[in-house]
């Protein structure tokens, strides 16, 4: 059936990307240094013990010969032990995922709605000054680095103000056998301002976004016949003009509710906030390899799932996608 | 078919004077235009592009962008005064009162809503005081009555899934949902091929007999006007320059505007049925001997099936459709050879497939002495500007951000092969015989008339020097005036050129007018071919006799 052979091409190009991924990742990190200094005490190590730290790591092996030993591993479901924390390497990212998650989630669920809005609003009034401001303000939301609007979300937030904490995540309860920080008021207080960090950027993209697809779905003619039929302004927006332009929004809401699961280290690190990009970049500098590369597995297999549930989205979304025949 | 005039009219406006406030061009756009509607009455607006017809019939309904000012004048409907540009006052009116067809029915409808939720959503914004399951009665009670089969069946479907002439009909449909006493329809058939903007403008005609609704009917085209209206008002530059009623004005107008235009539409000449001995040759034969001299291009056994496109959620049903079923066809050198069709009946694509523009997986293109196989593309590097393209959309077709003098010498160059610093004469001299400005050569497209920028696309395609042009509806975006000068320039420049030429059309009337053998395609297939004469006047195939009969009787002599 034809739904089975989209699905089966999904899970090839998936697996192909995996493989490419690993052989970057591998290589990558093989070719940034050697983890054994990082492992051993090199003030006091002798050659002896680093030779042993060496063979106990597999690291005398020929480079094409750990890699195939590593996806052997991977095939098994062991992604190998953690050099530092002695730890399964994926279970190590397992732990941190609940944190990332949840800051990720909250953060996308209040850049989506507010950014649909404000660039409904400001496409519906083009030109107008709410128009303008809405657009200048998301130039200046986008362009900022997110080290400094992280650092100036600390200064008014919690240094001037105190009216939120400026790192950690707070007291967390207990769900499905993980701790969740959005499950406690002190949580959810301790969550604000990174979710507001990551969300910012967000909000301005979306309108963006929003605020260009409607100036174009409004010039269309079918908007015109839906006043020309007598619907309300109200309705035509939100009927009409926003399932209509939805389809770029959502592919954005993807891509970055993907790369907010990955790579939100700068707001992660500022907010002390123990997610997975702050494992990543943890794991890099201290060339812990067997970490790095269950990190990326995760996140592309992340990204994978991510853009298949975004055309499951344009299916269900779009007739024309749906019937297509 | 005019009811007796009702004391007060319908509609009134009165001298109405419209202005566009904009820093570039305060232009006035309407000037003092006043007209009656009655109940019950079709009123034609006929114009050329900028005419100012469609904006008068956004006025009435109220559906202007806050930039249009008036100046002077009144709207008065049913007595009461209505507003000109978008307010509250005529969105009470809108859609109840007076409502609205637009002429591309495709983008009339929103793709992601189902049709018959849409005609429910409109039934219960005129209508707060019904209930979804009486809304949802009245959906299927007007989808019947426009003539969608099956309303029950299609109530659920989405729009793509309609034919373009089913999806006006729903158009029309949820116009009527409101009960309206106005329908202004903008240009509702133009999009449609001639049988089926038969079948709509007869549903108009009998909705207005029926429900005694008035309908003003905004268009371009002659043929439509002499259809259904019973009253046309013609405007140039915004202003009525004559109005009266329908047969009066056709035969007899006064005004010289209207006299011209009624001369530049292309008529059929019906010649009736000769009886049978003159050319038995023609007749009997005609696929074979439509060409008097060798072909210059044959085609062959192309077929092409339609490629499914997108996800497949359900698995292929029925048959796969094809857009090309083995056709053959031969053009004769230095003549004009027409391709006929409607929409969907292959007639562009086997234009594309000869230019090597699209492949076909079957059949052989034959030029001049080269053979191609079809089914690859970029096999046609050694016939380069040997084949040129008109298309039917200059605005599209002309690179926005080339200056004229720049399209010109590019096509010089890589074309004809000249080198750089030696295409001035030649496009000088062609600029010049096709009738544009040299001044033109540093402008841009947009800075172009829509005839100028057609002009410039064929000036494009000879000065390849080619020994083919394929045109691709080279006048339907045009307006009829300056389609027949098109058309002139075209024809002289093809003979004098020995140039042999693919003319694909769906107007009758400027394929008989222009070329000496004719392609009647249907459905992918040849439906009918022969020399012209023989098509219009002797054909015996049912499908060319009911594209000549769905002409506008008036405009076939």
């Amino acid at each position: 059936m034809a739904l089975i052979s989209v699905a089966m091409g999904r899970l090839s190009q998936a697996f192909l990307l995996l493989l490419v991924m690993s052989v970057i990742g591998f290589i990558g990190i093989h070719s940034v240094g050697n983890p054994v200094f990082n492992v051993v005490n090199i003030e006091t190590a002798t050659p002896e013990d680093i030779q042993r730290a060496t063979i106990a790591l597999g690291l005398d092996q020929p480079v094409w010969r750990q890699y195939l030993l590593f996806i052997g591993n991977v095939v098994t479901g062991n992604f190998g032990t953690s050099y530092i924390y002695h730890l399964p390497a994926f279970g190590l990212v397992m732990s941190k995922l609940p944190a990332t998650l949840e800051l990720a989630s909250i953060a996308m669920l209040v850049a989506a709605p507010v950014g649909t809005v404000l660039g409904l609003l400001a496409g519906r009034r083009n030109g107008t000054l709410l128009d303008r401001t809405i657009l200048k303000t998301s130039v200046f939301a986008l362009s900022i680095p997110s080290f400094w609007l992280s650092m100036m979300l600390i200064l008014l937030g919690a240094i001037l103000t105190g009216w939120f904490p400026s790192g950690g995540r707070g007291s967390t309860a207990s769900l499905l056998g993980q701790e969740w920080s959005f499950l406690t008021w002190n949580g959810l207080w301790h969550l604000t301002l990174p979710a507001l960090a990551l969300a910012i950027p967000n909000i301005a993209l979306i309108a963006r976004l929003a605020r260009s697809g409607t100036i174009e779905v409004e010039s269309l003619d079918f908007t015109r016949f839906c006043r020309a039929k007598g619907l309300s302004s109200r309705r035509i927006l939100f009927r009409h003009t926003l399932p209509n332009i939805s389809v770029p929004i959502v592919t954005v809401i993807g891509l970055q509710f993907g790369g907010m699961l990955a790579f939100a280290v700068v707001v992660e690190s500022i907010f002390a906030w123990p997610g997975i990009g702050k494992l990543l970049i943890d794991s890099i500098q201290l060339l812990d390899r067997p970490v790095v590369m269950a990190t990326l597995t995760f996140i592309s297999v992340a990204f994978v799932a991510l853009n298949a549930l975004v055309d499951l989205f344009y299916a269900v979304l779009d007739p024309r996608v749906r019937l297509s025949a | 078919m005019t009811l007796e005039p009702a004391d007060i009219p319908l509609l009134e406006v009165k001298n109405l004077g419209l202005r566009y406030l904009s820093a570039s061009s305060p232009a006035p756009i309407l000037h003092d235009v006043s007209f009656e509607l009655g109940r019950g009455e079709i009123l034609g607006i006929i114009g050329e592009s900028g005419a100012g017809k469609s904006t008068l019939g956004n006025a009435i309904i109220g559906l202007l962008a806050p930039e249009f000012q008036r100046t002077t004048g009144t709207i008065q409907f049913d007595g009461k005064a209505v507003g000109a540009a978008d307010d509250s006052g005529s969105s009470n009116v809108r859609g109840r009162r007076i409502s609205a067809i637009f002429q591309d029915h495709t983008a009339s409808l929103d793709p992601l809503m189902s049709v018959g939720a849409q005609l429910e959503e409109t039934i219960l914004a005129t209508n707060e005081t019904l209930s979804r399951r009486d809304a949802r009665a009245r959906a299927l009670e007007l989808m019947a009555r426009v003539g969608i089969p099956e309303p029950d069946r299609r109530y659920r479907d989405y729009p793509h899934q309609f034919s373009g002439g089913q999806r006006q009909r729903v158009v029309i449909a949820i116009a009527l949902a409101g009960s309206p006493d106005i329908i202004i329809a903008d240009e509702p058939t133009s999009a449609l091929d001639a049988t089926v903007q038969k079948q709509i403008l007869g549903l108009l005609r009998n909705l207005v007999e029926e429900t005694h609704v008035s309908i003003i009917l905004v268009t371009h085209d002659m043929g439509v006007i002499s259809e259904i209206a019973d009253r046309v008002l013609v405007m140039r530059n915004g202003r009525v320059v004559e109005q009266g009623v329908t047969s009066t004005i056709l035969e007899a107008p006064r005004n010289a505007y209207t006299r011209g235009l009624l001369a530049a539409v292309p008529r059929l000449r019906i010649s009736k049925p000769v009886p049978e001995k003159k050319t038995g040759r023609a007749r009997t034969a005609p696929s074979s001997d439509c060409d008097h001299k060798s072909p210059t291009v044959t085609a062959e056994g192309v077929s092409k099936a339609f490629s499914p496109q997108g996800l497949h959620w359900r698995p292929h049903q029925g048959t796969i459709g094809f857009a090309l079923r083995d056709v053959n066809i031969q053009i004769a050198r230095g003549a004009i050879t027409g391709i006929v069709g409607e929409s969907g009946s292959g007639k562009t694509t086997i234009g594309r497939i000869v230019a090597g523009l699209d492949t076909a997986p079957a059949g052989k293109v034959t030029i001049g002495d080269n053979a191609f196989d079809v089914s690859q593309n970029g096999r046609r590097t050694g016939l380069l500007g040997r084949v040129q393209m008109i298309f039917q959309d200059p605005a599209v077709s002309l690179n926005p951000r080339m200056t004229i003098a720049e399209t010109l010498r590019e096509s010089i160059r890589f074309g004809a092969g000249l080198a750089p610093g030696e295409e001035r004469p030649d496009m000088m001299a062609m600029m010049d015989r096709l009738g544009l400005a040299r001044s033109l050569g540093d402008r841009h497209p947009h800075q172009l008339s829509g005839g100028q920028k057609q002009r410039v696309a064929i000036a494009r395609a000879l000065l390849a020097r080619p020994e083919i042009v394929i045109a691709d509806e080279p006048t339907s975006a045009l307006d009829v005036s300056v389609q027949a000068e098109i058309v002139q320039l075209l024809k002289e420049s093809i003979t004098e050129r020995n140039i042999s030429m693919i003319f694909i059309s769906h107007d009758l009337a400027l394929v008989q007018d222009l070329c000496s053998a004719v392609y009647i395609f249907r459905d992918g297939r040849v439906e009918d071919s022969g020399p012209s004469d023989f098509i219009f006047s002797q054909s015996r195939n049912p499908y060319t006799r009911s594209l000549i009969d769905a002409r506008p009787h008036r405009f076939t002599h």
